[in-house]
């Protein structure tokens, strides 16, 4: 231990160890396997957010919050699932709390659930043509296909997280792909980025 | 799509695709997809709606988070404690656990406050209790309850009865420490020894009260009252017993009763007069009748009823004098005569009644009151079964009946008062809840 502050060297080449190796080493007081998985999953993380919350600043935010609780709790890990399991699990408590603060504030003081993104970026129209598809889904649907398709969790570890019989979930996927196949199958909107941002609907 | 003619289900097609069947399952499916045209299409669409999906590309997470996370780690790597202590105290970051567990300390907190305020209170009331007159037992008693609050007291041995008590200053309550009586022996109220006056029951003495308090108690005067509850193996020989303690000690029974109930223990129920000087011998041996189950004792300070009373009594006689003077000296006409008997007779009557007072104020002094409840310990008696075996099941099936009988009207008597109060309480908050609940879904859905 030194006084010296942690800077993760995210130019170092990745390591060979698994995560769970590296998040037993962290729990013992290496900061470098830390850093090793910090950069291994900062972007899917954040991705993770993106994709369901309308904020990016917000999103950045439960991205933060999830990296302090992996901190936090350490001391406490046992690695007996995988990490990438145990981080959504955490990511998912963490999104489903900020949820449901948002959905309590939105209920009685009216503020807005779906608070548009700053314009810092202008997404292609093939992408908000996708987000809006997404959108149209049941909520559960649209959780396990998000799961599947970009956080690339299995069927047993989607309804492991969401507490879901694994018929359910196989029957649901399917159910949201199909759905979501016949949402694509109209053609993306030729409207400018500007006037898409506006009806932009997050997921 | 059926089972007949597609023997793979598609949700098996979309698990092949996904890597999520075993090597046997996959080879079937397999097998299936290349003679099946429908099932192909259908896996050409679930391929393309992924790599559809793989359009939605995502921007690089920014910098700052990285910054954040390594102070964090720095901090934990350093041996700052991390969690509550590193990041600001938001209660929405605290687990449900760590906010029950905040509750409870919360809690308990302030049942401790609550606790330690009562504990204050009890003994404050103990003290002013025991200043108010304990007698000796009582300060023996309660010795170990109060402490070091009943040695100083307990120093003083103040008889019970005996009246012999040669300084005034210890029968008196005063309001500061040092107080004594002026230079004429009197005990001032008010006046000019305001600031250290001296007071009994925590009233203040005038001048004339002060007078003949000195002049007549020499003691303080209590009357004493025990209560007694003890459970007795021998009802016969106890009672025996009791009526020897009795005679032994000069007592009587101001009322007795007993009770002698089939199939329940025998009581007996007394307010015993004994007198005040015996009282601790009689106490022991009370005890010795068998287990007390209850005992609780009690003080009346009645010195300043009894000074009040004397002074009453003397003035009232001073008045009979003054009458009978009048009468002896001055002769006039009837009426005048009369109106002086008249006050004499209405004196007189105050003086016997104030006379019979001050007698029964004394005896309540002289002689202590115990209530004593003597029950016998109750052995059942082995009797044979009351009935046969049919008749109490018949019993048992009459009293069940009536039981269900009753529950249901008791069940639609409660709707019949309840029922429209709960039915306007149910549409007063159940329908506004249902509503912002809709609206809590809707907007979580919106998330």
């Amino acid at each position: 231990m030194n006084g010296k502050p942690v800077n993760f060297d995210l130019e170092r080449p990745a390591t060979a160890e698994t995560d769970e190796q590296l998040m037993v080493a962290f729990s013992r007081g290496s900061t470098d396997a830390f850093g090793q998985l910090f950069l291994r999953y900062k972007q899917p993380l954040f991705g993770f957010f993106r994709r369901r919350v309308a904020d990016p600043a917000q999103a950045e935010e439960l991205t933060q919050d999830t990296f302090f609780a992996v901190v936090r709790s350490s001391s406490r890990y046992e690695p007996r699932a995988l990490f990438r399991t145990y981080l959504y699990a955490i990511a998912y408590k963490i999104f489903r709390a900020y949820r449901r603060k948002t959905a309590l504030r939105a209920t009685f003081f009216g503020a807005e659930t779906g608070s548009r993104a700053p314009a810092l970026q202008s997404p292609s129209d093939a992408e908000l043509w996708l987000r809006q598809a997404v959108a149209k889904l049941e909520r559960l649907d649209r959780e396990i296909l998000l799961l599947r398709e970009f956080e690339q969790l299995s069927y047993a570890e989607i309804a492991d997280l969401l507490q879901l019989p694994l018929n359910t979930v196989r029957s649901r996927l399917f159910r949201a792909r199909m759905a979501l196949r016949d949402l694509l199958a109209t053609p993306a909107p030729k409207s400018s980025p500007t006037k898409l941002a506006e009806r932009e609907e997050y997921v | 799509m059926n089972s007949v003619t597609h023997p793979v289900f598609p949700e098996r097609i979309m698990a092949l695709l996904d890597g999520e069947l075993s090597a046997a399952e996959a080879r079937v499916v397999s097998t299936h997809l290349d003679t099946c045209a429908e099932c192909a299409h259908l896996a050409e669409r679930l391929r393309t709606t992924s790599q559809l999906l793989s359009a939605w590309r995502i921007p690089d997470i920014p910098g700052t988070v990285e910054e954040s996370v390594a102070d964090l780690v720095d901090k934990t790597r350093s041996g700052l404690k991390t969690g509550l202590a590193a990041l600001p105290l938001r209660l929405s970051r605290l687990t449900w656990g760590r906010r029950a567990i905040l509750g409870a300390v919360a809690v308990l907190l302030v049942a401790l406050t609550l606790a330690l305020q009562t504990l204050s209170i009890f003994r404050h009331a103990e003290v002013s209790a025991y200043r108010a007159g304990s007698p000796q037992d009582q300060v023996e008693e309660n010795r170990g309850s109060i402490g070091k609050l009943s040695r100083p007291l307990n120093e003083r041995q103040l008889p019970v009865s005996g009246r012999q008590i040669t300084k005034l200053n210890e029968l008196v309550t005063a309001t500061s420490p040092g107080v004594a009586a002026d230079s004429n022996g009197l005990y001032h109220g008010l006046g000019d020894h305001a600031e250290s006056s001296i007071s009994v029951d925590g009233q203040p003495l005038t001048d004339q009260q002060s007078k003949i308090f000195t002049s007549l108690i020499q003691a303080p005067m209590i009357a004493r009252t025990v209560s007694f509850s003890i459970v007795v193996k021998d009802f016969a020989a106890s009672r025996s017993s009791l009526d020897a303690i009795l005679a032994r000690h000069h007592a009587y029974p101001a009322q007795l009763g007993v009770s002698t109930p089939e199939n329940a223990p025998r009581s007996l129920q007394a307010s015993l007069r004994f007198p005040a000087p015996e009282l601790t011998s009689a106490l022991r041996d009370l005890r010795t009748l068998g287990r007390v189950e209850n005992e609780s004792q009690g003080g009346e300070e009645v010195t300043r009823q009894h000074v009040d009373l004397a002074i009453r009594l003397k003035n009232a006689r001073d008045t009979e004098q003054r009458f009978r003077s009048i009468l002896q000296r001055h002769t006039g006409n009837v009426v005048e005569v009369l109106q002086v008997e008249e006050g004499i007779a209405r004196v007189r009557s105050d003086i016997e009644r104030m006379e019979a007072e001050q007698t029964t104020l004394e005896h309540r002094v002289d002689f202590a009151t115990i209530d004593l409840q003597l029950t016998e310990e109750y052995k059942a008696p082995l009797n044979p079964p009351a009935a046969s075996v049919s008749t109490r099941m018949h019993n048992a099936f009459v009293a069940g009946y009536h039981n269900a009988s009753e529950t249901v009207i008791g069940i639609v008597l409660f709707l019949e008062e309840y029922g429209p109060a709960i039915l306007i309480w149910l549409i007063i908050f159940v329908l506004p809840a249902i509503l912002v609940w809709r609206r809590y879904q809707r907007k979580i859905a919106a998330v």
